[in-house]
């Protein structure tokens, strides 16, 4: 039964890899091939493709955490701690792609590399949350104290995710509202390459989480047979 | 994923940085463009950087690639940890299971 429903895994695991890898080549050839170069700001507009769907592969990773995390706090079930871990590990890469390829952007649209844009200060602040949350699990081998406080960090960081969202629409900032704001919108030809991106950064998302909290079931059960050996 | 909060700190560090260094911006002189000048007065006394998008033309293709490669290099640098990981891991229980099987038959 277990080998059948490992099997299965199995499949479906390679089966959103090649979907993800197909998506991938379908959204780089939209980006450069399909969609046009935007009349103000020029090629560099097309980072916009990677930037957008990083974050939300962020929202996904960072939320993942902390909703394992809380089930975590109320059943103590290990195989959720390890879904908090991969979660939070996914979503700071994630986020550390966004801070890196914003400001690329950033600088030839605005002149600058940083401001203190709310949209801007919220991601900053919520990575700064989940990177207190991967110190403290990367001290040794983490115990029940250390596990629970670091769940308890990432429902913090939860409470920040919406206010990056609705910080362009509540508070006065220079972010782009162009696929939430009332404006223009983009061309079609920039929806599809958008789209196309979306999907397959979830799915990459998927995978990276479901891979990662796959190893940290196998280091919490090396912990456990460590455990067995020193009491024997 | 020690490298990773190295990144994202050193990152962060390097975004306040500039802010923290940055003078406040030359306030003109109003009265300035009544004055009369003669000759001597109308060259130039001192150079002013240009603060912002006119001082200087980055290329946008630059950019982009940077950005894009940016991407491309966390996410194999991310791999690479997990595969590495993935290994210890492994090893580590391969190991503590031999032991555990030899205790048993002790």
């Amino acid at each position: 039964m277990s080998r059948t429903h490992q099997s299965g895994s199995s499949t479906v695991w390679s089966l959103v890899l090649f979907a993800t890898l197909a998506l991938f080549a379908a959204a780089l050839y939209t980006i450069f091939v399909v969609a046009p170069v935007e009349q103000q700001m020029g090629i560099v507009q097309k980072i916009f493709y990677f930037h957008v769907p990083s974050a939300y592969a962020m929202y996904i990773g960072f939320f993942v955490s902390a909703v394992a995390s809380g089930v975590y706090l109320l059943k103590r079930d290990p195989r959720w701690d390890a879904v908090a871990v991969a979660g939070a590990e996914v979503g700071t890469l994630f986020c550390l792609i966004v801070l890196l390829t914003g400001p690329l952007w950033a600088r030839k649209a605005w002149g600058v590399w940083w401001t203190w844009d709310p949209r801007l200060t919220t991601t900053l602040l919520s990575g700064m949350i989940f990177a207190a949350y991967l110190a403290l699990r990367s001290m040794g081998d983490t115990g029940e104290v250390e596990k629970r406080f670091a769940s308890a960090l990432a429902l913090l960081g939860l409470v920040n995710l919406p206010l990056i969202h609705y910080s362009v629409q509540r508070w006065r900032g220079v972010h782009p509202t162009v696929i939430t704001g009332k404006g223009g919108g983009l061309e079609s030809e920039m929806y599809w390459a958008l789209g196309l991106s979306f999907l397959a950064f979830t799915g990459l998302a998927a995978l990276l989480i479901w891979a990662r909290a796959s190893i940290e079931r196998q280091r919490e059960e090396s912990v456990r047979l460590r455990l067995e050996l020193m009491h024997r | 994923m020690r490298v990773l909060i190295a990144m994202l700190v050193l990152g962060c560090t390097m975004l306040i940085t500039p802010t923290a260094l940055a003078d406040s911006p030359p306030v003109p002189d109003a009265g300035a463009s009544e004055t009369q000048e003669d000759a001597a007065e109308e060259r130039a006394t001192q150079f002013v950087g240009v603060r912002g998008p006119e001082a200087e033309s980055i290329s946008g293709g630059a950019l982009l690639l940077a950005a894009y490669s940016v991407v491309w290099a966390l996410l194999f640098l991310f791999l690479m940890r997990m595969r590495g990981l993935q290994r210890q891991t492994a090893e580590e229980l391969e190991r503590l299971s031999a032991e555990i099987r030899a205790s048993e038959g002790r």
